[in-house]
């Protein structure tokens, strides 16, 4: 139950994102999945283990390895996926509160929540280049099966 | 079909597709890739060096470079769609060097662009933030999703008016810290700090510092670290906007419980 809620308002936040950022309409629903279901992934993750890093890597590289496969059958750049996937995961929430540690001179809470963000953004590109090895792989397959399916259609 | 194209007017073109894609927010190995693309397929030898701030584009073995200044800009990924659809046609051979002049000059000029409903609506749902399901009250989230409204409001009417940068940015966070410490002090919110974090979630750079760490790792170490410097001024902006304004708005409430 908790899980469904997760995914419908991760899927309204990727899809607003994408509002905000200006995607080409067709790429609004694959992101809006991508996003959600990454958002799970971290969900799930973070029930079994506590830490930052393993939940964030995992969301990455469900976002990646998603994400550029439906680059590829929707035919947009894969970034145009990733920016509003990525929306409920990235640490912009704690670069604020670091911030503004920083503006109220709190130097203990600001390195803390400094350190939290360095750690979920690194561990989210090192995430992204893990799924474009793994893409790489099925991808050779993946461009078969879709010139396959779009060949009766053209003719 | 290519043998009319001169190397000015491709350089030229070259660097109007580098701009448009830089300033959108696409990564800089991809705008690099794209004008060595077009390059190749009109049969110049040509290389392209990006960095956030400029874009060289230059021919192999010739003198001539063409310099581009670049600013930051916001992302706007559907002009990235464009151009990239526009180049994968040219290199197929679908439209010619003309054809695809003209379109890249519409596409510059042109202003592609939800309308301004759909784009506060968006940010109305992406201020209801999935991290703080379960922890915020659902009452608290609810609320986030107005205050969210005003404070996209304030920094995107803001940043067109406004010539000093991160001023709108700070401005979205002074409406933010203002309408949420307001709501807390009239007993309407629960947690003002939850409702300005959920709320912030549009407005925080938070994808950019990740893009800016997956640059370092592709080894364009300068563009990772101009963004990241950005991004953190940026949250540094909002955070002061934030303690200003719920000092203003605490302020404001003794004014109106003591008279």
């Amino acid at each position: 139950m908790k899980v469904l809620v997760e995914l419908i308002v991760s899927f309204l936040s990727t899809v607003g994102f994408g509002l905000v950022t200006n995607v080409p309409r067709r790429s609004l629903l694959p992101a809006g999945i991508t996003g959600s279901l990454a958002w799970v992934a971290y969900y799930l993750v973070l029930q079994v283990d506590h830490g930052l890093i393993l939940s964030n890597f995992t969301a990455a590289i469900v976002i990646g390895i998603l994400g550029n496969i439906s680059a590829v059958i929707f035919r947009v750049p894969v970034n145009i996926i990733y920016v509003p996937s990525l929306v409920s995961l990235v640490p912009g929430g704690i670069l604020y509160l670091g911030m503004r540690s920083f503006t109220l001179g709190n130097e203990w809470r600001t390195g803390q929540y400094m350190f939290n963000a360095l750690t979920i953004a690194i561990a989210l590109a090192v995430g992204f280049v893990v799924a474009e090895v793994i893409f790489n792989r099925i991808k050779p397959l993946l461009l078969k099966v879709v010139s396959r399916r779009k060949q009766p259609a053209n003719k | 079909m290519n043998e009319s194209i001169s190397e000015d007017d491709l350089i030229t073109v070259c660097g109007q597709v580098g701009k448009i894609l830089l300033t959108s927010g696409a990564e800089t190995s991809r705008v690099e890739g794209t004008v060595e693309y077009i390059g190749r397929a009109a049969h110049y030898d040509i290389t392209c060096h990006a960095t956030i701030t400029a874009l060289f584009v230059g021919v192999n073995n010739q003198t001539k470079t063409h310099l581009v200044k670049v600013r930051l800009g916001d992302f706007n990924l559907e002009k990235v769609d464009e151009i990239n659809t526009m180049s994968r046609r040219f290199v197929e051979g679908k439209i010619d060097f003309a054809e695809l002049k003209k379109t890249i000059n519409q596409i510059d000029k042109k202003v592609i662009d939800f309308t301004w409903p759909e784009k506060v609506f968006g940010a109305a749902l992406v201020s209801v933030a999935p991290m703080l399901l379960f922890k915020a009250t659902w009452a608290d989230l609810g609320l986030a999703f107005f205050v969210g409204i005003f404070g996209y409001l304030a920094a995107a009417l803001s940043s067109p008016r406004i010539k000093t940068p991160y001023v709108a940015a700070g401005l979205g966070g002074f409406t933010v810290g203002l309408l949420a410490t307001l709501l807390q002090s009239m007993g309407i919110a629960t947690s003002a700090g939850n409702i300005i974090v959920s709320a912030l979630m549009p407005l925080v750079p938070g994808v950019a510092i990740t893009n800016s760490f997956r640059e370092i790792i592709d080894r364009n170490t300068i563009s990772g670290v101009v963004r990241a410097v950005d991004a953190l001024i940026i949250a540094g902006s909002i955070g002061a906007g934030v303690v200003i304004g719920a000092a203003v708005s605490s302020i404001l409430f003794h004014l109106g419980g003591g008279l």
